[in-house]
């Protein structure tokens, strides 16, 4: 048995397929999972018990649940209350409501790194809590957060394989179909895991660079220190 | 009878149980500067806490240049004010906080500017200039693109104290406005305070330096678990205390004056 490379070049369209949904039903999940997750984390801040009850219990129940069993029930579960929708929109939507437990709980960390003073100063002032999350929290909590939000969103865009188990056709989907066709596993999902390596490789540079572009601001800060910048400068030389 | 710039009637805070605030008055003249000292753990810090609604009182009203703020009495009714209500009024009482609490990811500049424009709505070009005239006069005209940790002390405390004059407020609350300086920026921060009362700002300063408050205070206010113990012109509080427990901190305080024990 030989590695045999015909059967990419012949099926090549259906990974392209299935990978370029994997890439939509990502992004979309994102951007769900993030809006959720920062809503939520605002939630579970806010004064009073019961904000705080209902968010805790919103992490808790999804962190609780592998994310199979979450995209199970949702899918099972959606047809008895009479609602028959796509299964890419289920499993887009399940994806996002999984990784927003985990966005929540990342936000929610970084504004409670931040000294509760600052929220308090923009208030004082006479910012509402949204101005105050807006142009004093938020800034200086993104550039924290977005490592560990980048390790979540790898972790979320290869769970998002599971959606092949209710026929989204997908990348792993196709994987299997084109297996099922030529009963070349090991060429398939090779050829599959480069390709979810090239989609999170590409996201983890993305990341990267934003949290350079985020650093810059306090970076330039530093230097104009000239302090601070002969500190820097010596740890160069030395490094050399 | 004028309207005094903040009127504080029965104010009262409890944390768990321990009493914080019992039923506070204090009558701040416009243009006054008045001091409140006393030992530590008397509950100064959490009344300009609640002065700004940043610690909800429990009992108690507020009125800021005769507008109550935070509970108003409509009728017979105590109404509290909604989270908007209390927003719009925030600006009119200027705190500098003890630790400064300065933006680090802005500029000395921004810094001044992003308040006026988020929360008073009002122009950037405009607020920019007001700013940049305002830290002129604060002597920073060099420190305006800065971020506040390029800032030395008493730097960092003029843009605290730009901070808040930007939003042009009735009166202004100190937070022990030297207690986290070395001690030779001291004497520049209550230079400062000097000027600012000269301007004839409204001022409530928390503080430890008996110097300053008889040098500079209209008036003295002594606080004592969590009560205003003893209050009056300030010479006179300094010089003859009635209050047994005012010449016990006094005594403390002042190496000077003769001590007297409680």
């Amino acid at each position: 048995m030989a590695f045999d490379p015909a059967i990419l070049v012949q099926y090549w369209p259906l990974f392209l397929q299935g990978a370029w949904l994997t890439i939509q039903i990502s992004v979309q999940a994102f951007l769900l999972g993030y809006t959720l997750g920062i809503a939520v984390a605002l939630l579970g801040l806010m004064p009073g018990r019961l904000p705080r009850l209902a968010a805790a219990s919103y992490v808790e129940v999804l962190r609780a649940i592998p994310f199979i069993i979450i995209l199970f029930v949702i899918y099972y579960g959606l047809p008895f209350s009479g609602l028959r929708l796509p299964a890419p929109l289920v499993g887009t939507v399940a994806l996002g409501l999984f990784a927003s437990a985990y966005y929540a709980e990342i936000v929610r960390a970084g504004i409670l790194a931040l000294p509760r003073g600052q929220f308090e100063s923009a208030r004082a002032i006479g910012m509402s809590p949204l101005q105050a999350m807006r142009h004093i929290v938020g800034p200086q909590v993104a550039r924290a957060i977005v490592p560990p939000s980048t390790n979540m969103t790898l972790t979320m865009i290869k769970e998002s394989a599971v959606l092949s188990s209710i026929t989204v056709p997908e990348l792993t989907y196709q994987g299997l179909v084109v297996q099922g066709n030529t009963f070349a596993p090991f060429e398939v999902f090779a050829a599959v895991t480069l390709i979810y390596w090239g989609i999170t490789l590409a996201v983890a540079g993305a990341a990267h660079r934003l949290e350079r572009r985020l650093g810059v601001a306090q970076a330039r800060s530093v230097s104009r220190n000239r302090l601070a910048a002969s500190y820097l400068l010596l740890e160069r030389e030395s490094a050399r | 009878m004028t309207i005094p710039a903040l009127k504080v009637s029965g104010l009262t805070k409890r944390f768990r149980g321990v009493t914080a605030l019992d039923s506070i008055y204090l009558d701040v003249a416009r243009g006054e500067v008045v001091t409140l000292i006393g030992p530590s753990g008397c509950g100064k810090s959490t009344l300009l806490r609640c002065l700004t609604w940043l610690e909800e009182p429990d009992d108690g009203f507020i009125e800021v240049g005769g507008r109550p703020f935070g509970r108003a009495v409509v009728g017979q009714v105590v109404h509290r004010q909604t989270r908007r209500e209390i927003d719009a009024l925030r600006p009119k009482i200027g705190l500098v906080f003890q630790n400064l609490n300065l933006w680090p990811h802005l500029s000395a500049l921004e810094n001044v500017a992003r308040g006026p424009v988020v929360v008073l709505g009002r122009k950037r070009a405009a607020v920019e200039a007001q700013a940049r005239t305002l830290l002129a006069r604060l002597g920073l005209e060099r420190q305006m693109d800065k971020h506040p940790h390029e800032l030395s002390g008493g730097q960092r405390q003029r843009v605290a104290i730009a901070r808040t004059l930007a939003m042009e407020p009735e009166l202004i609350l100190f937070d022990e406005p030297t207690s986290a300086l070395d001690p030779e920026l001291v004497g520049e921060v209550l230079g400062l305070l000097r000027e600012i009362a000269a301007t004839g700002m409204t001022m409530l300063v928390v503080t430890h330096e008996i110097g300053f408050a008889g040098g500079v205070a209209d008036r003295i206010a002594f606080m004592d678990q969590g009560r205003i113990v003893e209050t009056g012109p300030a010479r006179a509080v300094l010089d003859n205390p009635t209050d047994p427990r005012l010449r016990a901190f006094l005594g403390r305080v002042l190496p000077s004056s003769p001590r007297v024990t409680a």
